[in-house]
This record gives C-alpha cells, structure tokens and sequence, in this order.
C-alpha cells in the first residue's frame, strides 16, 4: 500500500469502505458458528454419562480414535490436536468479536443508559451475550488449556478432574456463560444474515435450547461428582464390563 | 354521549423537563395531573398540558397524524409518535415521557432530528443519482416494472422520525454510526433499476465498521418503527451485497 491509496480514506474517516471490515464479519459469524455447533455436539457427547459409565466411554474411545488401534483404546492426543485447533478459533472469534465491546468507559455509559431508558429484548439479549463473552475471554482458554496439558478423559478419570481437582467450579460458571453466549449468538447470526425471517420461533428455539443444554449439563456435572465422591485417590482408571 | 361518560380517569404525566438554552437550568422529571378525555393521545394530552397548566413545556408536532414524524418521543420506555399513542393502552394512568435519545436537544421533548436526518443525507448522499443517459431531460424514461415501483414505495414511506435511531443500542454507543434510518434509505437506491451507483459505490459508503458491519443487529430499529419498515430484512441484504463485495 502507497501513501496515495491510504490517503482518501484517512483524510475522510467517515466515508470510506474497508475491505477488512467485510472479512472482520464473515470471520465472526463464521467462528460463531463453527464454536456454536461444536458446543451442541460437545456437551452432548460429554452428557453420555448420564446414560452410565459404559456409555461414556466407549464415546471416547470412539471419538479419540479408538478404531483405528489394535486394543481398541482411542489416542490421547486426538484430544490434544482438537483443542489445539479449537483454541485456535477461539482467539480468532474473540479477536474479531473484541471490537464489538464498548472499550470506553463512555460507550458503557451509553450503553447502560439507553438500557435504562428503552425497554427492548434484543438489546438485553446482546447485553448478555458481551457479559458472557467477556468471561468466556477468562474461563474458556483455562478449560482448553487443561485438555491440552491432560487429555486423559474417562468416566473416572474426568471425575477425578471434577471431583478432586475442583475443576466443578470452573465447569458451573463456564457451562452457563457458554450455553448463553452461544446460542444467543447462533440467533443473532441467522438473523443479521437474514437467513430467516421467523425471529420469533428462532427466539423461542434459542429459549429451549438454553435452558435444556444447562439442564443436560448440570446433570452431567452433579453425577461426575458423584462418581469423583465415591473414588478414593490414587484413581484407577475405569475398566469397561466385559473386557 | 352523556357526561357522566366523558368524565375520565386521572392520568399522571411524568415529564422531562430541561432547557439548555436557560442558564442554570437542570435536567429533571416534574409530574402533571390531567383528566383523560375519549380517544386521548399522548399528542392531546400535551397540547391540553401547555395550554392550561405550563404554557413553558416543548414538544413537536405538525401532522397529529403519524405523517410529518415530529412528535417522537419515550413513551413509557418505548420510542414512537406521540400523535399515534392512546392514553387509554396505559392502564395504571401513569405515563412518562422523555426526549429521543440520540439527538440535539432543543428542550422538554423537543429534539433536533431534521438537523440530524439533513447531515445523514449529505453522508450518504441519499438522493437519486441518475444513469447518464437519464440525464437527457429530452428522453423518455424508461418506464418501471409496478413490482419495482411498490417495492420502492413501501420503503419510501419512512416518515424521518428519528425513532430507530434512538432505539438502537450501537448508535448511542458510537457516535458516528450511521444507524437504521440511513441504511434503509441507501438500500432503496441501491434496489432502484435508475440509480447509477454499482456495488462497489455502496461499499465505498457503508462497507465499514460505521455502516452495515458495524450494525450488531440488535433490532431496536425494527421493533420501534412507527412505519413498520422492514430494517431486519433491509440491513441483511445490504450486509450480504456487501460482504459478497470484498473476497
Ligand atoms: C468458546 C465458545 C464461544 C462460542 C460458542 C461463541 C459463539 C458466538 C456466536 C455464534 C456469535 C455470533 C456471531 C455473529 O454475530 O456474527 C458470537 C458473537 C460474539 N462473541 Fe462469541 N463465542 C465463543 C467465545 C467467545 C469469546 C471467548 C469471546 C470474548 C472475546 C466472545 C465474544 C463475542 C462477542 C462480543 C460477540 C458479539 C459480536 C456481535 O454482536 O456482533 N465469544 N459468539
Ligand atoms: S425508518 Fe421508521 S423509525 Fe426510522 S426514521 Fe423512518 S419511520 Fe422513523
Ligand atoms: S405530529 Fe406528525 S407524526 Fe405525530
């Protein structure tokens, strides 16, 4: 870029289009849903204790490759690589999505101002979705630097992780942040795309799915502990029945 | 119609009250007791207040008939025409009104939204820009498809209200946004089979962090428009013709 081609827009800097402000927004929304559907998928698969011991983990084994060794057991760092990579779009999400936050104390005035002022859902909605951004900013990159740094994962192994390394507490305030934040999200993309016109039933399934992701979570969590509370310490690894 | 009937409840009015113009002067909320009478607007309301208890008060209004847009105001935490509002869809008889945020105040409830609405024009440069062969005026325009032609009309109808701009949550937070009212306009040129300017024109004007990508598509504009104009649906095209624009 020459001086002569920056110019015209600095000298005028209310006019002007940007193409980095076009890719900056594809990249959100594209992150946002890649993150979004990955979630679905993820506290899914991480529910399956629910369905017993044996449930989970044959999931891991499946999901960490299992078939493709000769004992059946999947590879560890199948979990590593995958965080990695998930890392990988977080910090390209939050680090297009971080323009959107109001970053100076006045715009936050505004902002809670014109909360004050106006009654409007949308807005409250938005409003929640940047307070769980900013503490998905903290708590997710913890979470996935744990899975980089110990990708054991098994019904009791993880239970140790929740049980004896307290990770409980880290999951309860990140399952809410994220179930929020995320699908509070996938709605705002299908509407400012206008992929649908029916806001309305999309709300609504937002609404549903908010609330039947954390009841799926918190389950999940609860029966964790369980399983952590009646292990003793040095953990032995679960043994499948029938092996 | 008897007397007995016209004989109505007591609406309260709770009204901003300031006037820059008055040195000294500061901002507060100043209560009014009013008798409500049939078929009462927030707009009569007004007018029957100035007249017989603070000839002071400031507020707009030219069409009382949801035409002119001057009479927008926070009605109850609701941006919308005063002229267009019944009293009686307050149950509680209690009602507050403050200025459109967003704007120049001139006092009370009077804001600067022409002032505004003029400098978005110059922006946006919001005004036909005939194709060169239209410029001959010896020419006979070729004539519009009556979809087109509807299509244009419908979004022709904003009344310049300010509304949606008050609304809108990324407007009060950036100062040089151009907001919903602007983008609707621009996307009605941009529909128009006359209008010379191409796609990378458009992007020239709004492809930026202050014109459609840095709309967060709260929807303010689309739920409070007195006009029911179609913002959601207008911003997204406007959002997919221009991020189709830039690979
Ligand atoms: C880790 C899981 C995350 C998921 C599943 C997720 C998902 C989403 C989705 C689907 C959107 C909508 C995208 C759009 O409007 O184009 C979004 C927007 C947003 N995300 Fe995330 N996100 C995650 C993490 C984060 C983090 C760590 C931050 C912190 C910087 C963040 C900040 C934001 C903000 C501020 C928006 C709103 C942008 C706007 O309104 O235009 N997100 N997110
Ligand atoms: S688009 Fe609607 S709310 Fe906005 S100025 Fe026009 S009429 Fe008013
Ligand atoms: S007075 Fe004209 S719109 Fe209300």
């Amino acid at each position: 870029m020459t001086v002569r081609t920056l110019l015209p827009a600095s000298a005028t800097p209310d006019i002007g289009g940007h193409p980095w402000s076009a890719k900056a927004d594809k990249i959100q929304s594209a992150t946002g849903i890649l993150l979004g559907c990955f979630l679905l998928a993820h506290l899914h698969f991480e529910s399956s204790i629910l369905l017993g011991k044996q449930a989970f983990y044959q999931v891991v084994q499946i999901l960490e490759g299992g078939m493709f060794s000769e004992t059946g057991h999947g590879f560890p760092i199948v979990t590593q690589i995958f965080s990695m990579l998930i890392l990988l779009v977080v910090i390209l999400h939050a680090a297009v999505a971080l323009r959107r936050f109001p970053v100076q104390i006045g715009q936050w005035r505004a902002l809670r101002r014109h909360m004050n002022v106006i009654k409007h859902k949308d807005s409250h909605a938005w409003f929640w979705q940047l307070v769980t951004g900013f503490i998905l900013f903290f708590l997710a990159p913890v979470h996935i630097f744990t899975m980089i740094t110990n990708p054991e994962i098994g019904p009791h192994l993880s239970a140790e992780r929740v049980y004896h390394a307290n990770a409980w507490l880290l999951y309860a305030l990140l399952l809410p942040a994220v179930v929020i934040h995320a699908m509070i999200g996938l709605y705002r993309v299908a509407v400012k795309w206008g992929i649908t016109a029916n806001r309305s039933g999309l709300r609504k399934l937002a609404k549903v799915m908010i609330i039947y992701l954390i009841t799926i979570g918190v389950f999940s969590l609860v029966s964790y502990i369980y399983i952590g509370h009646g292990l003793s310490l040095p953990i032995e690894p679960y043994v499948p029945t029938g092996h | 119609m008897n007397l007995i009937e016209t004989k109505g409840r007591s609406l309260t009015f709770n009204i901003f009250r300031y006037d820059p113009q008055e040195a000294g002067d500061k901002p507060k909320m100043v209560k009014y007791q009013i008798e409500e009478t049939p078929g009462m607007t927030v707009f009569i309301a007004l007018n029957m207040l100035r007249e017989h208890q603070d000839t002071s008060l400031q507020f707009d209004f030219v069409c009382r008939a949801g035409i002119c847009g001057s009479c927008a105001m926070v009605i109850n935490g609701l941006p919308t025409l005063a002229c267009r509002t019944l009293t009686k869809n307050y149950p509680k008889g209690e009602i507050t009104l403050m200025p459109l945020p967003g704007f120049e105040l001139i006092g009370d409830l009077s804001v600067n939204t022409g002032k505004f609405m003029r400098e978005l024009a110059e922006r946006l440069k919001l005004w036909l820009h005939p194709m060169s062969e239209d410029a001959d005026v010896h020419r006979l325009e070729t004539p519009m498809s009556p979809q087109e032609a509807a299509k244009l009309y419908e979004l022709d109808r904003c009344v310049e209200c300010g509304v949606c701009v008050s609304a809108c949550a990324t407007k009060q937070m950036r100062e040089s946004f151009v907001g919903a009212v602007g983008m609707m306009k621009l996307a009605r040129f941009e529909l128009d089979s006359r209008d010379s300017r191409t796609t990378e024109d458009f992007y020239h004007v709004i492809g930026n962090q202050d014109g459609v990508f840095g709309c967060m598509t709260l929807l303010g504009c689309q739920d409070n428009c007195p006009k029911d104009l179609p913002h959601m649906q207008q911003i997204a095209y406007l959002r997919r013709k221009m991020a189709m624009a830039q690979f």
